[in-house]
């Protein structure tokens, strides 16, 4: 069959758009199945997500009650004896200065919220900003203080973690309630002293109330402290 | 006209059957390509229709149009511009008008009139 040239161009370019659209549909077709894998990834991550917490919440509840029945035998190991008796005292002090117990007692409360326009990174509350507080307050004889209802303990990590603040591994937005018990007076002058760090705060806009109360409560550390490298150590005559 | 049927045909088997796929990145070009093709089609038949049919003018055309488009389209995604709104409105605009005299001419030839003469045997004008 003789063909012209013109056929010829004709029919190559009628196969080479064939070609194109046939192989684009496909190539569409196959994308889109890829992107609903993706989303349906993310659903799957989600659930898990979900069942994760659920089981943690769980758990948490789990140690309350063993928290609550180990309270009950501790009470009633202080009735037997004298010498129990000795120990349990004993070891509700240790309580006290370690800050796994409930405490109450006169001291202050200061309350820390970021400015309310925040127009750059200064207005708004920095793991440095409790940070400092919490030394002014120490300095100041504080024996127990709470972030925002976080006990503070001696291996408390206080943290910038993205907008909010991470504290015992909780993390905490504005505002910030800073309660300190010891002795009222003292502490309220110790953070608000000119230079202070909270002075340097009302300077970037950020809101403070200090309040002094007759009677602070500040919760028991909710957390589980295992010392894995630190242990006694023996005594050397 | 056999040819045509069967290299588009085959063209479709060929995709169908090849294993590969045009990487996500690239498939705007190749869509934007694939238009500029259709026009560059359309027009083709247009000028058979018209007797005015130039093999080099609708090669030139066809690859020239689809390297155009392409190209373009990439240069405006750089420089984030939607330049390929351009080649869709007129590439859809040449189609449409060429599809119209095809259509004319398609429905008119079975009346009195003939425009399409006989077009020449010895292939195209050189040069």
């Amino acid at each position: 069959m003789k063909m012209k040239a013109s056929q010829i161009g004709i029919g190559i370019v009628c196969f080479v758009m064939a070609f194109a659209i046939t192989l684009q549909i496909k190539s569409v077709k196959w994308s889109a199945a890829n992107q609903s894998d993706m989303s349906q990834r993310i659903s799957t991550l989600q659930e898990e997500l979900k069942a994760e917490k659920e089981k943690s919440e769980a758990l948490y509840q789990t140690v309350i009650q063993y928290k609550d029945e180990l309270e009950t035998f501790k009470q009633e190991a202080a009735q037997s004896s004298d010498v129990s008796k000795a120990l349990a005292k004993q070891l509700e002090r240790l309580e006290l200065l370690a800050g796994v117990s409930e405490v109450e007692g006169p001291g202050i409360v200061i309350t820390l919220k970021d400015a309310a326009k925040a127009a750059n990174n200064d207005d708004i509350v920095h793991d440095m900003d409790l940070f400092s507080i919490i030394n002014e307050l120490r300095a100041a004889g504080a024996e127990a203080i709470s972030i925002n209802g976080d006990r503070v303990v001696n291996t408390t990590e206080i943290r910038c973690v993205g907008p909010v603040v991470s504290v015992n591994g909780n993390r905490h937005a504005s505002p910030f309630e800073i309660c300190a018990i010891g002795d009222a007076t003292t502490l309220e002058s110790a953070v608000n002293f000119p230079g202070g760090p909270l002075e340097m705060m009302r300077l970037y806009n950020i809101e403070i109330t200090v309040k002094k109360m007759n009677k602070v409560k500040i919760g028991a550390y909710t957390g589980n402290i295992n010392f894995q490298h630190a242990t006694p150590a023996v005594k050397e005559d | 006209m056999l040819f045509v049927i069967l290299s588009l045909v085959l063209g479709v088997l060929l995709a169908l059957l090849l294993p590969g796929y045009i990487p996500p990145t690239y498939t705007p070009y190749v869509a934007i390509a694939i238009l500029a093709g259709l026009d560059s089609v359309f027009g083709g038949a247009s000028a058979v229709i018209n007797n005015q049919f130039q093999l080099k003018v609708f090669l030139s055309g066809f690859i020239g149009n689809v390297v155009l488009a392409a190209l373009l389209t990439y240069i405006g995604n750089l420089l984030d511009v939607d330049i390929y709104l351009a080649f869709v409105i007129v590439f859809g605009t040449r189609i449409l008008q060429n599809f119209t005299i095809i259509r004319r001419y398609l429905l008119n030839r079975h009346y009195s009139f003939h425009p399409l003469q006989k077009p020449k045997e010895e292939g195209d004008s050189p040069s």
